[in-house]
């Protein structure tokens, strides 16, 4: 039995925690309750016939007054980095949370989530950007996480990177 | 400014004057002058300015006294306020790391003093309460432990994990038989989570590690090595030294599997070799084997004791009380008189006296439910003057016949009544004084059959007569004369083996008569003394010859008690049957 520790990080109410809610529990809910401290839940994958033990670390989401402490990315396998297509600012937090979790985790696979894909009219990230990002070697990914659209496949793919790393 | 320094080229020598006139008059260089118009016109570099002075201005005053700290705070107090309105998670950032220590540094005093509370209250062992959860414990089916467990008195540690310390993630998790299973995955994560937040709060050297947190009832004590850390769930409060046997598994773990740990990558099948160190950690019932709960079996020991002591002492006072009855009625039993009992052990003795004719002891052990008792009597015998005794004497000494009835007066008399024959009366009259405790017979409500003596005179003899004749004595008061009733029953019951004397002369050959003697002083008036006893001495020959006694029979003798050699009451008439002479005195 393997079992990996996975992080979400990201500006507050980038969607981490419903993300995590649509992987986990397959639900999803409007109203906004934001994170405190860390919530945890596990999902029992199976990837390529292995069986993994996903520990989920939802953090609270960064904001000017809170950053975000580097002890809870401690032990990371692996994490997911949330941006929101509708707050161009997002991307920028996600972008410097990345070198601090880079040095913590020692380069562990992450993934740039830009999500909420759903909301196309208050969309304020242009693909340009989104290129760079690519173009510099990230792992890239536009999800929903209330309409289920490639938050699996998310998972999945860092699960396998993690796997991969080893 | 461009204008400015155009417009100062065309009149230099004016302006120069100017200045100079102005340095004079001001103290200041054109650039000071600059500075100071700057100032006045930015508003933002003139705060700029202020605010540097304004913190010594203020400490100025403040040590002027020109201002206090009062007058500042309120000033500061609705600072803070519409800090927090505007922003509460800011404020509450900067403080934590000051109060969450203090408020640890408060709970653990807290859970310390509690702990010690316990401690004692665990070391005292006997409580009531502790023996009725004992007595519930006997009385249900649930087992003492779940009950002390339900009273959250006894610890109970119903999971121990190994968690890896940098991921947080569960390497192994051993429960106890009771335990409900528990998210354990979930549960390492978020201690490891606790333990991160409160590592990054504590900045404090040395005590900055999170050793026990509690949830609701329960405790969950950690222990940090430097890459794993044991958790373990804790109901009630566990011995002082469980700690310690947690850091003892932690450095097992660590010294069995420094290698995995290392090179962790989230394989954690190995650590199932961890289990026999983490099983180490789920105490309950090694902790009833260390007897830090109550000593039940001694106790019930001690009870046992305590019962038989009881007992004993019980049974010793019951016995004491039985044979102290025992011995009360032996006492006042006719024909015993103790003067001492003891008991020693099973040995009883008992000393005193006894009458022989007392009833036998056995029927009153009987009684008394002592058979088989070790008794020791050392009775001396004694002559009882009970009644009963007396007349149980009498008849196993006289043997009277069905018709006699015998009665005892604690005068020592003992008077006959029924039917006798005539040998009968004779035997009793010279055996009764034989009798302990018999001194005087009355026979006058006798009837001592005649008709058979007759036939019987002829052929046995009627000796008894004269002791009986002899056995009367009648006393009298001064100058009194004639008999009173008692003395006229006496008097006939002298009569009854007075009237055999015709025939015992008859039987014998003999001249027997009764001799009349009246006792009297010489003291007073002689003559009358004389007189009364002669009166007497007539009153008794009158009486004997009314009874039917011939002359010859009957004989007097006035007798003057001169000295104390004779042991005769005065003023008494006694008889005495002898031949007769003729004399008459
Ligand atoms: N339309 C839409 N709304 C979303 C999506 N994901 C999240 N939301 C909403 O965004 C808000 C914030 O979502 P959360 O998941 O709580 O965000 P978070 O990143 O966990 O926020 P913090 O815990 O405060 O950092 C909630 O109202 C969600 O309903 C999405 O994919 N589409
Ligand atoms: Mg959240």
């Amino acid at each position: 039995m393997i079992k990996k520790k996975i992080t979400m990080l990201g500006a507050f109410a980038v969607g981490k925690t419903s993300l995590v809610q649509r992987f986990v529990n397959s639900i999803f809910s409007e109203k906004y309750q934001t994170t405190i401290g860390v919530k945890i839940d596990q999902k029992l994958v199976k990837i390529d016939d292995h069986l993994v033990t996903l520990m989920l670390w939802d953090l609270y989401g960064e904001d000017d007054f809170l950053k975000v402490k580097s002890s809870y990315l401690m032990g990371s396998s692996g994490y997911l980095l949330v941006a929101d297509g509708t707050r161009a600012k997002t991307l920028e937090v996600a972008i410097s949370l990345q070198k601090m979790a880079r040095e913590v985790t020692q380069n562990a696979p992450f993934i740039f989530i830009i999500n909420k894909t759903d909301l196309n009219d208050l969309w304020e990230i242009d693909t340009e950007a989104i290129d760079k990002l690519r173009k510099s070697g990230w792992e890239v990914l536009l999800t929903s996480a209330k309409e289920n659209f490639r938050v699996e496949e998310a998972f999945d793919k860092l699960t396998k990177m993690m796997l991969q790393q080893k | 400014m461009e204008t400015n320094k155009n417009h100062s080229e065309g009149n230099l020598t004016d302006q120069d004057q100017l200045n100079s006139l102005r340095k004079l008059i001001t103290g200041l260089g054109q650039k000071e002058l600059e500075r100071l118009q700057l100032l006045m016109t930015d508003p933002h570099e003139f705060s700029e300015e202020i605010s540097e002075l304004l913190p010594h201005a203020i400490r100025t005053l403040l040590s002027k006294g020109e201002i206090t700290t009062d007058d500042l705070q309120p000033i500061i107090e609705e600072t803070i306020q519409s800090s927090i309105q505007r922003n509460p998670r800011k404020l509450a950032d900067i403080l934590y790391p000051v109060m969450i220590p203090a408020i640890r540094k408060a709970v653990s005093e807290d859970i310390k003093k509690m702990l010690a509370s316990v401690n004692a209250s665990l070391e005292s062992g006997f409580s009531i309460k502790r023996l009725k959860w004992r007595l519930q414990a006997l009385f249900s089916k649930n087992s003492y432990a779940e009950i002390v467990l339900a009273n959250s008195f006894v610890y109970h540690v119903s999971h121990v994990f190994l968690i890896h310390r940098d991921t947080g993630l569960l390497l192994h998790e051993e429960r106890s038989a009771e335990a409900e299973t528990l998210e354990a995955n979930l549960v390492s994560a978020m201690l490891t989570a606790i333990r991160d937040f409160v590592k990054d709060s504590f900045k404090e050297k040395g005590s900055g590690t999170l050793e026990e947190i509690q949830v609701g009832s329960l405790n969950i004590l950690i222990e940090q090595g430097p890459y794993a850390i044991v958790a373990s769930v804790v109901e009630g409060q566990p011995p002082l030294d469980y700690r310690e046997t947690l850091s003892e598994t932690i450095e097992a773990v660590h010294y069995n599997h420094l290698n995995d740990l290392q090179q962790f990558e989230g394989e954690t099948e190995s650590f199932i070799h961890a289990s026999r160190f983490l099983q180490n950690c789920l105490i309950q019932e090694r902790k009833e084997k260390k007897g830090s709960v109550f000593p039940w079996p001694l106790f019930i020991i001690a009870l046992l004791l305590l019962l038989s002591v009881i007992w004993i002492f019980y049974e010793k006072y019951n016995r004491q009380s039985e044979f102290n009855n025992f011995v009360k009625q032996l006492d006042e039993t006719p024909g015993y008189h103790i003067t001492q009992a003891k008991m020693r052990f099973n040995t009883y003795t008992i000393s005193g006296l006894k009458d022989p004719e007392a009833s036998p002891i056995d029927a009153i052990i009987d009684e008394n439910n002592l058979q088989g008792k070790k008794i020791i009597y050392s009775l001396s015998p004694y002559a009882s003057l009970d009644e009963g005794l007396v007349l149980n004497r009498a008849m196993r000494q006289l043997n009277p016949p069905d018709e006699v009835e015998m009665t005892y007066y604690q005068s020592g008399l003992l008077k006959l009544s029924g039917k006798a024959t005539a040998d009968w009366v004779y035997a009793t009259s010279k055996q009764y004084q034989y009798i302990l405790g018999v001194i005087k017979l009355d026979t006058s409500e006798l009837n001592v059959s005649r008709e058979n003596s007759f036939s019987e005179i002829t052929t046995q003899n009627l000796s008894w007569i004269i002791p009986i004749i002899e056995n009367y004595s009648f006393v009298f008061d001064v100058n009194v004369v004639s008999l009173d009733a008692e003395q006229q029953q006496q008097f006939d019951s002298l009569m009854s083996a007075a009237i055999f004397l015709a025939d015992y002369n008859q039987l014998y050959n003999k001249k027997m008569a009764i001799f009349i003697s009246t006792y009297t002083s010489r003291g007073g008036n002689t003559q009358a003394n004389l007189d009364v006893a002669n009166r007497r001495a007539a009153e008794f020959v009158n009486l004997f010859e009314e009874a039917g006694l011939t002359n010859e029979l009957i004989d007097i003798q006035i007798v003057y008690a001169e000295d104390n050699e004779e042991q005769v009451p005065l003023r008494s008439v006694t008889f005495k049957v002898t031949e007769k002479t003729g004399d008459r005195i």
